[in-house]
């Protein structure tokens, strides 16, 4: 084969510069124009065109009660830049005995940027049935409207009004006490729905492509290439992405092997032990802030959002909103040890059944070592629930600035417990296939379905523990908008050249991508026009509701995509540890690291706690701006404004 | 007589035992890979050929010097160029070759009366090819044997082998030590394969 050289078209052309710059110049000319725009924006005397009219901007500009809801602050803002005289605070509406402002305001001044904090609370009792019927609802085809049952709350309304620079302005105010099903289920339901339909199952397919094409590139192979479907005499093959699909049939279609002397149940029963756990745990991910009903397209402030979040006139976009979260993940996930152990036990294999026992020791032993990384994230935050975690993280900064050392110490230990490479004992692919190794057909299929799924979700944590959840870092994006026009004009300029550039590379590396490329840098384009009609404008900083979660939701996905990408990588470059070494690193390497760094937190927590004296600087290597997350955040004046950034109490951090 | 334990002590400095840093190299050594091989033209450093792909014709990839089906060559009067030396039966690893020799009707030459090579248990090493001295059997065919419904099919017989051959070159008989320099040119049929 040494020979063929002369005979093939050679598969490798040198790089060269002229190409590069022909290939890319479409990408390049828009570049061009896109700066000449930009340099042109820079000289042009540019007003906000932000809305005048409302000078004073309530926050939240609707509050919605529930019946055990407390008082509601709400903050005025003054938005303008000249002084506003305010006054002439009255509850009006039909319902207006109901509601009530808890201490009485007087007429003021506020000064540019002031906020004047007004607390609203509801008298639920007065709203208490039976009464008449429904106040507003429609009624249709003559019916009777619907009374009201003995202990049911009727619906309210009112709404806050206050005179500001001469103009009346109105605060709806909503009393609502929504069904459980309403509230709870049909939410939840939606929310399971989007994120396994959209993302965790089509992720994991994803994943058993990528896994494979991705370590084909690394190692300088094609990978799978062969899948393709023909319509009409188009081929399509699409990089191989068709396997999914093929693998999916030929699992289905496999032998569905049980070895005769084996525990039949058991062995029915263990791969949805190993697969169940995997997707239930999702339940705790917050993939998003909060959706508010009926509000899509307007721009809402932290204060509604949070509301929101809270369940009120909106809802939370995270399936199940458990204070003790985190625990929860430990609960469940400590149950996908059964799957491995049962599935080894149920299959009357000795080899199973050893590979069943190094799967449930080195899980047991690594659960340990993520149960004690965390503490010190909880340490700095002050929660155990994922989404107010994510908030505190956003108010103060990631779990990755704060805890650098948990991050390496929870991926690897998270990477451990999916039971992949480099700690891939309990299977040994190449090797000793271990506790599923009768299985075939579909009840493989699922084994090897929730090892992915489990990789996408120790994405999910991490980027949820570490990464800031759904968030862009520096706090660039709040619940409003960009934190400015020219943050707006960063982001879409860097998030337009990195889409053109890679756009423009793969048109480059493969003539079959060009659609793909097209997309990409047509793309890249739209976000740089963007950035030069903020540029222009000053648009950007008061975004709808809409656009803000939909943002959300990409960050949220990219981060996990990318770190699913960032442990195959892992997986595929580093060789497995031994297992007297897989149990040395556990026990003796990661375990003492985390003590280590739960009492190096706690220290630091507790000296810089605003309770304590201020003390003398932070030990090294630990985390020294731990405690921001107490102090007051720059976006309010009046620190009581962020009750989401929890202060440890020095009780909790006291443990030195 | 104790049993020695020999102690190797590992020479492990410190960055090794973090491991951290090994692996970033790792990581980043197989990530550059990824980036090359994937946003490169040409798929960067992946060598593979794209042999039997649907679109690409195999034989393009062949060697120059690929070994396929036999063939027996003529002379130029059309009569087959095998002088039934054994040459090739006898170095055949495989003893896949089976000649019974006559003799020629014009002159006192031996030749082949019977050759038959069995394909299937050929193993398509080309001594044969090297080993006769007239040039009679060549693999230059560019095509493999093709899978056959009957077994006997797949043994070829001296009329088979002859229906891909074609006139060679050679001088029947050699051309002594300078054959090289004295040779015509290239049959226009072979040329630029
Ligand atoms: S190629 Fe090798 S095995 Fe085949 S006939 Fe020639 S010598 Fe025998
Ligand atoms: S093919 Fe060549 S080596 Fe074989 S018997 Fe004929 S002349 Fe001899």
């Amino acid at each position: 084969m040494s020979n063929h050289a002369p005979v093939l078209p050679s598969p490798r052309r040198p790089l060269r510069v002229r190409a590069l710059v022909r290939a890319a110049s479409p990408a390049m000319l828009w570049l061009l124009l896109c700066a000449a725009l930009g340099v042109s924006a820079c000289g042009t005397d540019y007003k906000s065109t932000a809305d005048t009219a409302s000078v004073i901007r309530p926050e939240p500009v609707r509050a919605v009660f529930h019946p055990s809801t407390g008082p509601i602050a709400v903050d005025l803002v003054n938005t303008s830049d000249k002084p506003v005289a305010i006054g002439e605070f009255r509850i009006e509406g039909p319902d207006w005995t109901s509601f009530a402002l808890v201490e009485p305001v007087n007429a003021t001044v506020l000064r540019p940027g002031d906020r004047l904090k007004l607390h609203v609370k509801v008298e639920a009792a007065e709203l208490l049935g039976p009464g008449e019927p429904i106040r507003g609802a429609v009624v249709e085809h003559g019916d009777a409207p619907e009374e009201i049952a003995a202990d049911e709350y009727r619906h309210g309304t009112a709404h806050l009004s206050f005179k500001a620079a001469g103009v009346v302005t109105a605060v709806p105010l909503e009393f609502e006490d929504p069904s459980w099903v309403s509230q709870y289920v049909l939410p939840a339901l939606i929310k399971v729905l989007l994120l396994v339909m959209a993302f965790i199952m089509p992720l994991a397919s994803l994943l058993t492509w990528m896994e494979r094409k991705q370590s084909a590139m690394m190692q300088d192979r094609i990978g799978p290439n062969m899948a393709r479907v023909s319509i009409g005499g188009v081929t399509l093959r699409l990089w191989g992405l068709l396997h999914i699909a093929t693998d999916g049939l030929k699992m289905l279609f496999k032998e569905d092997f049980i070895p005769r002397r084996a525990h039949r149940a058991l062995y029915t029963l263990a791969p949805l032990f190993a697969f169940v756990p995997a997707m239930v745990v999702f339940a705790i991910v917050p993939f998003g802030d909060a959706v508010c009903y009926g509000q899509l397209f307007d721009s809402l402030s932290e204060a509604d959002v949070a509301q929101c979040a809270a369940g009120r006139g909106g809802t939370p976009l995270q399936i199940a909103q458990i204070d003790v979260g985190l625990l929860y993940y430990f609960a469940i996930a400590s149950l996908a040890t059964y799957g491995t152990t049962l599935a080894g036990w149920a299959s009357y294999n000795k080899w199973a059944v050893l590979g069943a026992l190094r799967a449930s020791a080195q899980m047991i032993s690594y659960e340990v070592a993520i149960g004690l990384t965390i503490v010190g994230a909880l340490l700095c935050y002050g929660t155990l629930e994922p989404h107010a975690l994510v908030k505190a993280q956003e108010a103060s900064h990631w779990g990755l600035v704060l805890q650098p050392i948990a991050f390496i110490l929870f991926f690897t230990a998270a990477i451990a417990e999916t039971k992949r490479a480099p700690f891939d004992l309990p299977e040994g692919e190449s090797e000793i296939i271990g506790y599923f190794i009768e299985y075939s057909g579909m009840r493989f299929g699922l084994f090897f379905l929730g090892e992915f799924i489990e990789v996408v979700f120790v994405s999910a944590l991490v980027s949820t523990l570490f990464l800031g959840g759904w968030n862009l870092p520096f706090g660039i994006l709040g619940a409003h908008g960009f934190s400015s026009a020219l943050t707006c004009q960063l982001f879409f300029l860097g998030a337009g050249l990195v889409l053109t550039a890679s756009g423009a590379a793969i048109w480059r590396a493969s003539k079959h991508a060009e659609g793909v490329a097209s997309v990409i840098i047509v793309l890249g384009t739209i976000h740089l026009v963007v950035a030069v009609w903020s540029a222009f404008t000053g648009w950007g900083t008061a975004l709808p509701h809409i656009a803000i979660v939909t943002i959300g939701l990409l960050t949220w996905g990219l981060k996990v995509l990318a770190l699913c990408w960032l442990q195959l990588l892992i997986r595929w470059t580093l060789p497995r540890f031994r297992y007297d070494q897989l149990m040395s690193l556990g026990w003796k390497g990661l375990l003492p690291l985390s003590i280590a760094n739960i009492v190096l937190t706690a220290l630091v927590v507790y000296a810089l706690a605003p309770s304590a004296p201020p003390a003398a600087a932070p030990p090294t290597g630990a985390p020294p701006t731990a405690v921001p997350a107490a102090g007051g955040t720059a976006e309010a004046p009046t620190p009581a404004a962020a009750p989401k950034s929890p202060n440890p109490s020095p009780a909790a951090a006291g443990q030195p | 007589m104790t049993i020695g334990v020999k102690k190797v002590s590992l020479q492990r400095t410190t960055r090794d035992q973090i491991f951290l840093p090994a692996i970033l190299e790792g990581l980043l050594t197989t990530a550059r890979h990824f980036f090359k091989n994937t946003m490169t033209k040409g798929m960067g450093d992946v060598d593979t050929i794209r042999y039997g792909e649907p679109g690409v014709d195999p034989k393009s990839y062949y060697p120059e010097r690929f070994r396929g089906v036999h063939r027996l060559m003529f002379r130029d009067d059309g009569s087959v160029r095998c002088v039934a030396c054994m040459c090739c039966s006898t170095v055949c690893p495989a003893r896949c070759i089976y000649i019974v020799a006559e003799d020629r009707e014009d002159n006192n030459e031996k030749g082949p009366a019977t050759f038959v090579i069995d394909e299937l248990k050929c193993v398509v090493c080309g001594l044969c090819v090297e080993a006769c001295p007239c040039d009679a059997i060549r693999m230059d065919t560019r095509t493999h044997m093709t899978p056959t419904e009957a077994r006997e099919d797949a043994v070829l017989r001296k009329v088979d082998l002859m229906s891909r051959g074609g006139p060679s070159v050679a001088v029947q008989g050699g051309l002594g030590a300078d054959y090289r320099a004295d040779a015509p040119a290239a049959d226009p049929r072979f040329v630029g394969r």
